[in-house]
């Protein structure tokens, strides 16, 4: 009798430590491959964006156009889509577009564009097990090569 | 019957940890190798693109080029490697088109190592743009 008690303890405290490690590897597991996953998603994201704004028609007649056309190319971004309909969701999980930048790199003239930067800002991973953060990755740097329409103004 | 009981516990640790090693392989260098595969492709994509811009048919556009696709800012491994050992080449006519290739991504493996996976996996990409690219009418 005294023998059995004994055994039954020591299975005891083995499945107590062994599950004790399993679940942390699993949780880690868990937390690891969804945080990766999304990330995955924002580099797909932030470069199919950058490739937009890369072609995209950039028009300067004021620095509201500018600004509209940075909004466009954030949409790019969050919805795949320049103009999402009312209540689209993001591509990637709670993505808006204020988390997205949208910095243009001019030339020496300091009027035409000749490169563009996008990037995630701020966007926080939320791996049940964990939270993640990343701020100003995944980012692009795309040429500029679409049309330069500097007295032309945004729809 | 306690001789036969004593080892159970230590083989099916053992075999349930190979699993867990793998699994976690999976999810974890997969993910990086998954993630790195496309930082490597959004770069060369850009890269191609930068080198195909300066383009002009003469060996001072070439040495443009190249410069351009070294100064590009782009990262992998999660934005914090950058990438080294990038080839640009070039169309014949010096005007056409420019090939990026970035042939050394190497992934380093963490898990999948103990279940006799490869201690490094390479992630090339490589892209081609033309120097008149399409431009969007919107």
């Amino acid at each position: 009798m005294m023998r059995r008690n004994r055994q039954r303890g020591h299975a005891m405290i083995e499945l107590a430590v062994s599950a004790g490690v399993m679940v942390a590897c699993l949780a880690g597991t868990v937390q690891f491959g969804y945080t990766f996953y999304i990330y995955n998603q924002l580099v797909t994201a932030v470069g199919n964006g950058g490739r937009y704004a890369a072609m995209r028609t950039f028009r300067a007649a004021g620095s509201s156009d500018i600004e509209k056309g940075k909004a466009a190319i954030r949409n790019m971004v969050v919805y795949g889509d320049a103009r999402p309909p009312l209540g689209m969701s993001p591509q990637v999980l709670n993505l808006k577009p204020g988390q997205v930048q949208v910095d243009w790199v001019m030339d020496e003239s300091g009027t035409r564009p000749a490169a563009v930067n996008v990037a995630i800002a701020d966007y926080t991973v939320d791996a049940v097990f964990g939270i993640f953060r990343f701020t100003g990755r995944p980012a692009v740097e795309y040429p500029f090569v679409g049309r330069y329409a500097p007295t032309e103004s945004e729809k | 019957m306690r001789p036969r009981q004593k080892g159970f516990v230590l083989i099916a640790m053992s075999v349930a940890l190979v699993l867990l090693l793998a699994v976690m392989g999976l999810a974890f260098d997969f993910g990086r190798i998954y993630i790195a595969r496309n930082e490597a492709q959004v770069f060369t994509d850009a890269a191609a693109m930068t080198a195909a811009s300066k383009l002009d048919g003469t060996d001072a556009g070439l040495d443009r080029a190249r410069q351009a696709v070294a100064r590009l800012p782009m990262r992998w491994n999660l934005g914090t490697k950058s990438f080294t050992g990038v080839v640009v080449e070039f169309s014949p006519d010096k005007r056409s088109w420019a090939r990026v290739t970035a042939p050394d991504n190497q992934v380093e493996i963490t898990f999948l190592r103990a279940v006799g996976g490869p201690a490094v996996f390479t992630v090339p990409a490589h892209s081609v743009a033309a120097a008149k690219p399409v431009r969007l009418m919107e």
